[in-house]
């Protein structure tokens, strides 16, 4: 009787579905395929199946992965990796150096979406089966950062199924189907409906997780993502409707798991002479460093946080956020709201009386409307007439791409994790040929901050590399080049007995979850 | 008679043709799909290019055109999104949709003739005075609304139904059915009635005026007086005569179930065809969008089509009109 009565507790204390997770998403990953397409849907769900080199823990820091251990050759030449042995990929192939060549010519190739992280790469060479090294055309401290999310794919398998290039327009094998390294493997995919997962058996690693079968659903409406949670219909939500935070905390069936992204929400500005459209702002009116400082000064970040937030927000000082590498302590203060002198400022630059063409996406970031409306409402407090249009993300570009603006708002999450990766991106000069300033759509210039980009880039002392970040930072923050505004939040949703780890890029690794 | 049906498939052909070029003006509006092509770190140069790889540098007549020469031979394009052909998704997400309108009209039909004739009847009665109150909820309220609160009820507090979904569905000759499961059937019940709501009332609102049109008829009173049972008065000799208009609406009302099932998909998360053009709207799935919207038209166009020649076999008079 005894015997029994523990027995069925043991059953009663294991739930049949306990192993079986399921979760939701707002966007399916568009493709299966590591290198077509370098967005953090793609990335984040790929980063469960497949691998490279290196990853990244729990804190963010790069711990070894396929490759043991790596170090620097030749004074700053390039970078040797030690490659793990014993790894095999999903179909039971091994995994060795010939599978990293062929994962860099193919993630390097013009058809790849991931081709910019190899722009510093001059060659890779394989030194043994499991030595490889990849040199570097100047000397690059952050090369192992920087190629957290390239992705090992087995090159035979590759061949036998006609994908040894990335195809975004087509559509080839690996867009449906995925043989990584990785602790889960695809059972079954649907795309837009259902993704089925299971534990990789021969993986290398040790086991954390305690899942048998994971199904991803993407939830469009987040609404119904939310009725999901509550009715048990899945495990695991992201995100969860800032209006909502409060409902769920009340709840004891399921948990909120906060924390912030990495991205951070800015304002720029239209800063070239005499390139704005005729009856679109037209004015060079943001040319003057005065004029952008008015806008950082009559906006009240923290009332913003505070009410459109819902308090679950920092406040920002510069293009990133202090949990990244590189961030300056020195320039850690933000902008102060102060409207007087925001009101001076704006009448000595000559703003008054000027109609300010304000442009804001409307379905990109969160909040981001309300954030918008605000920030107008704000402005004309201190004298300064703005004229707010928002629309879809996918109208937004285009238009920013048109220079059909004088200030918009932008937010940026840096793929390296690292201060640098902002200044190439949006405080350099646009120099197509050298991929530099390719979301600078307001072109801001300045000839110092262009020749320090390169020498952080190769600087290989963390100290002296410091230093210049911490000059661009200043520099960018004196000249007002964008006001920073916050850091995003990250909000996501569990059923009470799961648990995971956030990390600020978003991604929802597998192999961290566990479930009662 | 041969004539008057090929000036009118000539005339459907043409509203065909002018629908898709309004359609292909109307996607520039849409917004721009390269950059949810392409990630963060990508050049101008790589959005040029792909630009051009797509064809959507040329005049929206161009790339019309170019739709069309590849939609008569059966090719509607490779979707930006899924990288998969679009004919395939279309057929693979075809079911959910019908199904989902299947279920929903006659739930619509069976509900709203059976609430019509009650309430007809006893039209005095507290029961029918509750009915017809309660219908006007459902024309009324936005589908939205309804959806979220039937999610709300039965799935969050009663747990009886799924929040979202189609359940366990079994694949049969590459049809996928909810009808085989007990989950796939659940999953059926929310969002059908969110999505036939509507049509019950405008059918149950029909055919009650048109039987109390009916039972103030001469004939109707001599069956009383015949001594006929009330049953066989109300539904052999009333309800038949009723139906005429009632089954002409019915016809027009299912191509918009079909067409407009996209809302409830969307808060039911069905993974039908409207779901799958709202999906498309925000992506700029040019090629998803194009296909989904002639594919309603078509069948808009041919169920006009259908009506027309009808009316022609009826009335002689309107095929030397036409």
């Amino acid at each position: 009787m005894l015997r029994l009565s523990t027995a069925l507790a043991l059953v009663l204390a294991l739930p049949a579905s306990a192993e079986n997770f399921k979760f939701a998403v707002t966007t399916d990953p568009q493709t299966m395929d590591p290198h077509a397409v370098n967005s953090a849907p793609v990335l984040g769900f790929l980063n469960n199946v497949y691998e490279g080199l290196v990853r990244r823990g729990k804190d963010m820091t790069i711990e070894p992965s396929l490759a043991v251990s790596w170090e620097p050759i030749g004074e700053g030449a390039g970078w040797r990796f030690n490659l793990r042995e014993d790894v095999t990929f999903q179909d039971g192939s091994a995994f060795n150096a010939d599978d990293v060549l062929f994962s860099y010519e193919r993630a390097a190739s013009e058809e790849a979406d991931t081709s910019s992280w190899f722009a510093p790469v001059s060659d890779v060479i394989k030194v043994d089966d499991y030595t490889v090294d990849i040199m570097t055309t100047a000397p690059n401290p952050i090369f192992p950062d920087s190629i957290a999310n390239w992705m090992m794919m087995d090159s035979d398998w590759a061949a036998a199924n006609d994908a040894n290039r990335p195809d975004k327009e087509q559509g080839n094998y690996a867009t449906l189907n995925a043989n990584g390294t990785g602790p889960f493997q695809i059972v079954s995919r649907a795309p837009d409906l259902k993704t089925v997962l299971s534990p990789h058996d021969g993986w290398w690693g040790e086991v954390e997780h305690n899942l048998t079968n994971i199904e991803m659903t993407p939830i469009q409406n987040s609404a119904t993502a939310l009725a999901a949670l509550l009715s048990g219909d899945v495990d695991f939500i992201n995100p969860v409707p800032i209006q909502d935070v409060v409902r769920l905390q009340g709840n004891p069936d399921v948990q909120v798991i906060q924390g912030i992204e990495a991205r951070v929400i800015m304002l720029g500005f239209d800063q070239q002479a005499g390139a704005a459209e005729s009856g679109q702002g037209g004015a060079d009116m943001f040319l003057d460093p005065n004029a952008r400082a008015a806008v950082a000064k009559a906006i009240n970040a923290p009332a913003i946080l505070q009410t459109i937030m819902r308090g679950n927000a920092e406040v920002a000082s510069q293009l990133v956020s202090p949990a990244m590498r590189g961030y300056s302590t020195a320039n850690a203060a933000a902008y102060a709201y102060d409207a007087e002198a925001a009101r001076t400022l704006a009448q000595e630059a000559g703003l008054d009386g000027q109609n300010i063409s304000f442009k804001c996406p409307n379905d990109r970031y969160l909040n981001d409307e309300a954030v918008c409306q605000a920030i107008t409402s704000m402005l004309a407090q201190a004298g300064m007439d703005v004229t707010l249009d928002t629309m879809p993300v996918s109208n937004y570009w285009p238009e920013l791409r048109a220079d059909n603006f004088d200030m918009y708002l932008l937010g940026w999450s840096p793929g390296t994790l690292d201060a640098e990766h902002p200044i190439r991106f949006l405080a350099s000069t646009p120099n197509a040929e050298k991929r530099l300033g390719s979301w600078n759509f307001g072109g801001y210039s300045n000839s110092r901050v262009d020749a320090l980009l390169p020498m952080i880039q190769s600087e290989i002392d963390d100290s002296k590399r410091q230093a210049m970040l911490d000059e661009v930072a200043q520099t960018l923050q004196d000249e007002v080049a964008y006001v920073p505004l916050y850091v995003q939040p990250l909000v996501w949703g569990a059923r009470s007995g799961v648990d995971v780890t956030q990390r600020p890029d978003n991604f929802f690794i597998l192999r961290w979850v566990t479930v009662e | 008679m041969f004539s008057f049906i090929a000036k009118r498939v000539g005339q459907s052909v043409l509203v065909l043709l002018i629908t898709g070029l309004v359609a292909f003006s109307m996607f520039t509006f849409v917004g721009d799909p390269i950059d949810n092509m392409l990630g963060q770190e990508r050049t101008m140069e790589d959005v040029e290019r792909l630009r051009q790889q797509l064809g959507l540098d040329k005049p929206f007549v161009v790339q019309y055109v170019r739709f069309l020469e590849q939609a008569v031979q059966g090719n509607f394009g490779i979707s930006y999104r899924q990288g998969r052909p679009v004919a395939e998704i279309l057929l693979e997400r075809a079911p959910a949709t019908l199904e989902l309108a299947a279920v929903s009209s006659i739930f619509a039909i069976v509900l709203g003739i059976g609430l019509g004739v009650f309430t007809a009847i006893r039209r005095d009665g507290v029961a029918a005075h509750v009915i017809m109150s309660a219908s006007l909820i459902g024309v009324s309220l936005p589908t939205f609304l309804i959806g979220i609160l039937l999610i709300y009820v039965f799935s969050v507090e009663l747990g009886w139904f799924p929040s979202f979904g189609r359940g366990e569905t079994v694949d049969i000759g590459g049809w996928s059915t909810g009808f085989l499961t007990v989950t796939g059937l659940k999953a059926l019940v929310l969002p059908s009635i969110t999505l036939g709501l509507y049509q019950m009332t405008l059918i149950m609102r029909l055919v009650r005026s048109e039987m109390l049109e009916v039972m103030r008829q001469d004939y109707i009173r001599f069956a009383k007086a015949r001594g006929l049972s009330n049953r066989v008065i109300n539904f052999r000799h009333a309800l038949k005569n009723t139906m005429v208009p009632v089954i002409t609406v019915i016809g027009l009302q299912l191509g918009s179930i079909i067409a407009f099932a996209i809302i409830t998909e969307t808060v039911f998360q069905w993974p039908g065809v409207g779901l799958l053009f709202i999906n498309a709207i925000q992506f700029v799935d040019i090629p998803v969008m194009a296909a989904y919207l002639m594919l309603i038209s078509v069948m808009f166009v041919a169920i006009n089509l259908l009506v027309d020649i009808l009316y022609a076999f009826i009335d002689p008079r309107l095929r030397g009109a036409a």
